[in-house]
């Protein structure tokens, strides 16, 4: 894994508005940006981080498994008492998930280390799926880049495969998104497409234009009756809507479904370490009401973690991260060394959730840049990869989207 | 062994654009016909289409057949798709050196659309129409069933989209064929042609 510095397309500008993708350019920054790239090996590629990202989902799901048997567990991850049953109900019933993104930390050696899933609402869809896709071709027709190359990226076709596997040909798809927000928006669309190719009808309405009917069927912008409906909208926030109430006689099949509700959520991090702890490609987590306590000289954790934490008590010292168990672009992050608060998010949006602790993992610097790598999961294998890259050390929303390719 | 698609969906249409592709699409008005003769008799009585473009409609139709028809290595896969006795060999369909072991669906209709004379970008005006397994009627591609090969609807424009050639391609094997599967699915869905 090496960044280079490669030429950007002459045309990048014209290119980018003929097709769309109107964020390139965010806050009066490049988001989308080309003026360099990061290499892989195939061998790093495939043994470092497909392999362990579709491990990582099957771990997941066995987690699920747990988490929704389990009322204690599920009120630890904040999942409202009401709402319980749907989730578990979504899980037995074997709802079909049909994408995620993992963020890792990974440096071109040594195992790749799980920061955190996004299984529910994972945006920047379209710029590593197609964008991305395209830049790869443009660079190698320009002879900046070697014939041969690839992209780990087989994102658009696996999310095809996906849809045809679940649904028959012309079932109706109905997708969501907060209204007039670009960059969700694109992901959602990237999504549809794939559904459309797929053989599916692909209906867009946005989010707040949805109804419910006398019958308490879901109902878009046009009221047409919702059979399965894509939203881009997380289930943290879903399940305390007013319509939440509608959603278990609806009807309506919901994608990601309900039981992402304890997937996209870092509350699952504490418990994939309990079930597999010392994995490689795990880092040490525990909720931090178990052992806050021990995280000051002298403290102690909770008996029930006590023997779990002990291996890690003096790496937790000497640096980690308290994450709220939701939270989106690295909102309430906070970095501890030493017992000192070194880094911190300024957005406190989710500050009045619980958090977990995680050991601190430091990112690889590359030219005053930190990558994470989104490892895209399409049913349960992982099908590609985008690269986010920030100079700070909490990866947030000014953070930029590299391209990548493999080359030997 | 390539980490990358093969293609990829590039364009953001906007909300506006996408929401009217998909549920906003153009609808055709269509009429199918069992052969040429009933298009003709159609015509006189003031149908849809003229006698001229009946002619033109199963020329476009015929040479989609002869391109584009759903092609088997075995006659027996053939019948499992479209029924006993509607199937017939390549040779026999195609008047210039059709292959004596690939098996074609043989025509029972055509669906013509009443973008007649503007179609392009990959649509057709016309498509033939064969036998499906369970005694109704389906497009070249195998993506919509009908319910008669006769008769008069609105349908979605996807429904003249240009099937993809199969001639001179590896004949389909029995698994290929198998994988094709939902037939009946969309037939429902769509109501179809009726008397």
């Amino acid at each position: 894994m090496r960044k280079i510095t490669l030429p950007e397309r002459p045309d990048l500008a014209a290119k980018a508005a003929e097709v769309g993708f109107t964020f390139a350019h965010m806050h009066g920054e490049p988001y989308w940006d080309e003026s360099s790239a990061y290499q892989f090996t195939l061998a790093q590629i495939e043994d470092d981080l497909e392999g362990p990202a579709t491990e990582l989902h099957a771990m997941t799901r066995e987690a699920v498994n747990r988490i929704v048997a389990d009322p204690a567990l599920m009120d630890r991850l904040g999942i409202p008492q009401a709402h319980q049953a749907l989730v578990a109900d979504s899980w037995a019933r074997g709802e079909p998930e049909i994408y995620g993104r993992m963020d890792l930390a990974y440096d071109g050696t040594g195992p790749a280390k799980l920061l955190e899933y996004n299984a529910d609402t994972p945006t920047s869809l379209y710029e590593s799926a197609a964008f991305q896709w395209q830049w790869l071709e443009d660079q190698m027709a320009a002879g900046h880049l070697p014939k041969g190359a690839d992209q780990f990226n087989g994102i658009h076709e696996a999310l095809v495969e996906r849809y045809r596997e679940l649904f028959p040909p012309d079932t109706d798809i109905h997708f969501t998104a907060v209204a007039d927000n670009a960059e969700d928006y694109a992901t959602v669309e990237a999504m549809a497409w794939a559904a459309r190719e797929a053989g599916m009808g692909a209906h867009y309405s946005d989010l707040d234009k949805l109804a419910v009917s006398k019958d308490g069927q879901f109902l878009d912008a046009d009221d047409r009756v919702i059979g399965t409906l894509f939203k881009l909208y997380p289930w943290e926030d879903l399940l305390t809507d007013d319509f939440a109430r509608h959603i278990a006689k609806s009807g309506c099949l919901f994608l990601e479904p309900a039981w992402k509700a304890v997937v996209s959520n870092k509350g699952l991090l504490p418990i994939l370490w309990q079930m597999f702890p010392g994995h490689p490609n795990l880092l040490p987590a525990f909720f931090a009401d178990d052992v806050a306590d021990a995280l000051v000289a002298g403290g102690q954790p909770l008996p029930a973690v006590a023997q779990a934490f002990a291996p890690v008590a003096e790496q937790f010292r000497a640096a980690h991260v308290v994450k709220p168990i939701f939270s989106r672009e690295g909102a309430g992050v906070v970095i501890v060394e030493g017992g000192e608060v070194t880094d911190a998010s300024e957005n406190h949006d989710y500050d009045g959730h619980a958090r977990i602790v995680q050991a601190y993992h430091a990112l690889p610097e590359f030219d005053g840049f930190r990558p994470v790598i989104g490892a895209w999961i399409v049913g349960s294998a992982c099908a590609g990869i985008g690269i986010r890259e920030d100079r700070a050390r909490i990866t947030q929303d000014l953070s930029r989207f590299k391209p990548h390719f493999i080359a030997e | 062994m390539r980490k990358r698609s093969r293609t990829v969906a590039l364009t953001i249409l906007g909300a506006a654009a996408f929401t009217v592709a998909g549920c906003r699409e153009e609808q055709v008005e269509a009429q199918a016909f069992p052969d040429l003769a009933s298009c003709q008799a159609a015509a006189s009585d003031g149908g849809l289409v003229t006698a001229g473009e009946c002619d033109q409609a199963f020329a476009e139709a015929e040479a989609l057949h002869v391109e584009a028809a759903p092609r088997y290595d075995s006659l027996a896969v053939c019948e499992e798709q479209h029924g006993a006795g509607n199937c017939g060999s390549e040779e026999e369909q195609v008047s210039n050196g059709g292959s004596g072991g690939i098996f074609m669906p043989l025509l029972a209709g055509y669906l013509i659309g009443s973008m007649l004379g503007r179609a392009g970008g990959g649509m057709a005006a016309s498509q033939p129409m064969y036998r499906n397994a369970t005694g109704g009627f389906t497009n070249a591609a195998g993506t919509t069933n009908f319910g008669s090969n006769a008769g008069r609807a609105q349908m979605g424009a996807q429904n003249f989209t240009r099937p993809a050639a199969t001639a001179g391609r590896a004949p389909m094997t029995s698994a290929t064929a198998a994988s094709r599967g939902g037939f009946g699915g969309a037939g429902a869905a769509r109501g179809g042609f009726g008397g």
